[in-house]
């Protein structure tokens, strides 16, 4: 299985298949291809589909049978938006999840910036140490503890704070390269013209570095969107629940109502998923650069 | 403190901005230390102690004991969660990888069509595990969900997450379902790295389908399988949030990560007890990453050189 040898074969076959002999299986190669497609489409798209045709269908349609759609009705959504509460824990989600990304990629950038210059010592061990964080899991008992004694534990301040660290990690290794690649003349003619730090940071490396800062955000906010141990850690109140731990409250008192329970699930999904279909070029571009 | 030799840039910062740029790198230091390496470290400490989380109960100090009850009252529980962990494990990396390779062979192409799949992959990060939990109970009720209906007409019945044979497996299934985006889109950016006239050159060879894919793509391949067999490996040994949402540990799926999570903050609320097992999780972690990481690194260079 030696991979060396076959440039090497390149060049010393002919480079001659003709285009007949390629083509012929082309046929049976593109029924194969639209097969596995829609394989794939199924596979991810049908439990999604699923909880959509029945948040559309009356709970006794449902139970008498689960398998095929009725005439659709908005009953399961008007019942699920004023059982479930949703309003609030949507707008609490919003809160939670872009404060905390908000100022987690605008710490990152702050020590992206001197480590990637090595303005400070210990550069490099600070941002190794940053790398390590990325394969940590998060140490939910001591930071339950640091919770309520530093006063964080069950009020909204405290919940986006807990919330800026887990984002850190990959914020700083995006902007880390980031400001790498940027060339420190620019950093000299800036400081020269009498340019200060942030002002620099914020009108010139930000605008620059808009992608990464996208891509760092976006990571950092479907993480606390999509958290649910921490609302199950950090909250008691329930009028400072996000939409995680409220559905999932929803569904332990709830669990014979499917089709409210499948509308609740719809309305929560809805403004992620918008955002998501809104910005899916960098976040899956970011995801093979966060691969490196 | 702050200057290093042969850099101009700080030099030439005004005095109040230099402050500024530490007093900005300490804030997110401070950060980073007091939420996220403090806690690590300080699950060591916890587990030294007898902490209950409860208002009014005094904490004192009790060396080794949590661990003595881990390894001694806890012990039958313990294997048994080990059994979990590592079946959840071998699940969740073999089935990951295999699926995600197999996804990103076929999706890896440049057309729409590949590209509004790779969208659709993405589908289950985007709505989180407490949506991606619920609708899957939702499929799997063993009452009037569909999958009973579709199983009912071949006259068989399950109980699905209720089952203590059918819980693990369909766990696994849907952590797999839930994370196959990342492990794609990071096996995409290998096949991307591969030169095109490597391909060309085994496609005039002769060579195709599986034995182009078993001598060329899956050799050069290997940094990224690397890369996503460690984050499934590493990911899946620590992981429990759509544990907690599916069966929440029962029905064999008690792996050692919702077992550390339920004895701190369920009933028992006993934090001294979790945190043991969680630092005995992250020792583990750690015995299984290091020679996991050294011996892919070695297969990197085997198949590269």
């Amino acid at each position: 299985v030696s991979i060396t040898s076959t440039p090497t074969t390149h060049r010393v076959s002919p480079p001659t298949a003709p285009v007949s002999q390629r083509s012929r299986p082309r046929r049976p190669r593109r029924t194969w291809r639209i097969t596995t497609g829609i394989l794939i489409a199924l596979l991810f798209v049908i439990p999604v589909a699923y909880a959509l045709m029945i948040s559309f269908e009356p709970q006794s349609h449902f139970l008498k049978n689960p398998l095929t759609p009725s005439a659709p009705t908005f009953a399961d959504y008007s019942a699920a938006w004023t059982q479930g509460d949703l309003g609030p824990q949507i707008l609490n989600t919003i809160l939670y999840s872009f404060a905390a990304s908000a100022i987690s990629v605008a710490l990152s950038l702050l020590v992206a910036f001197p480590l990637a210059r090595k303005l400070v010592r210990g550069a490099g061990l600070i941002y190794r140490t940053f790398v390590i964080g990325v394969c940590i899991p998060l140490p939910i008992i001591p930071l339950f503890i640091e919770a309520q004694d530093l006063g964080l534990y069950n009020n909204r301040f405290g919940y986006v704070l807990l919330h800026v660290e887990p984002g850190l990690p990959l914020g700083v290794i995006l902007l880390t390269a980031f400001v790498m690649s940027v060339p420190a003349e620019l950093d000299e003619a800036a400081f020269l013209e009498g340019c200060g730090y942030l002002r620099y940071m914020v009108r010139i490396v930000a605008p620059m570095a808009w992608p990464s800062i996208v891509i760092a955000f976006l990571y950092s906010l479907l993480a606390v969107w999509n958290d649910i141990i921490g609302p199950v850690v950090f909250l008691a109140d329930p009028s400072l629940f996000p939409v995680t731990r409220g559905v999932y409250n929803f569904y332990g008192a709830n669990a014979g109502a499917y089709t409210i329970l499948a509308a609740a699930v719809v309305i929560v999904s809805l403004p992620v998923v918008a955002l998501f279909i809104a910005s899916q070029r960098q976040l899956l571009r970011a995801s093979v650069v966060a691969s490196r | 403190m702050a200057r290093a030799p042969g850099q101009s840039s700080i030099q030439l910062m005004s005095r109040p901005s230099r402050l500024v740029m530490l007093a900005g790198l300490f804030l997110a230091l401070a950060v980073f230390l007091v939420f996220g390496i403090v806690p690590a470290l300080a699950n060591v400490v916890i587990s030294l102690t007898d902490y209950s989380g409860l208002a009014g109960a005094s904490t004192s100090f009790t060396g080794l004991s949590n661990y003595v009850t881990l390894f001694t009252t806890q012990w039958p529980g313990l294997v048994g969660s080990l059994g979990d962990s590592l079946y959840f494990v071998v699940g969740v990396t073999v089935v990951q990888n295999a699926v995600g390779l197999a996804l990103a062979h076929r999706l890896a192409g440049t057309g729409r069509t590949a590209a509004l799949l790779r969208i659709t992959a993405f589908l289950p990060i985007v709505l989180g595990v407490t949506v991606v939990g619920i609708v899957w109970l939702l499929i799997f009720d063993p009452q009037s969900g569909p999958a009973q209906s579709v199983l009912g007409h071949l006259g068989i019945h399950s109980a699905f997450f209720g089952s203590g044979s059918m819980a693990m497996p369909l766990t696994i299934l849907i952590q797999v379902w839930q994370n196959l985006g990342f492990t794609m889109v990071v096996f995409i950016g290998g096949l991307k790295a591969i030169p095109a006239e490597i391909f060309e050159a085994s496609d005039i060879d002769g060579a195709s389908g599986w034995r182009r894919f078993r001598s060329v793509t899956w050799p050069l391949l290997a940094p990224v399988v690397s890369v996503n067999i460690a984050f499934a490996l590493i990911g899946s040994l620590t992981t429990y949030n759509l544990i907690y949402i599916l069966t929440d540990g029962q029905f064999g799926t008690n792996t050692l990560g919702i077992l550390a999570f339920n004895t701190a903050f369920g009933n028992t609320a006993d934090l001294g007890l979790g945190a043991a097992m969680s630092t005995f999780l992250l020792f583990l972690a750690i015995i299984v990453a290091l020679p996991a990481v050294a011996l892919l690194q070695r297969r990197e260079r085997r198949l590269l050189t």
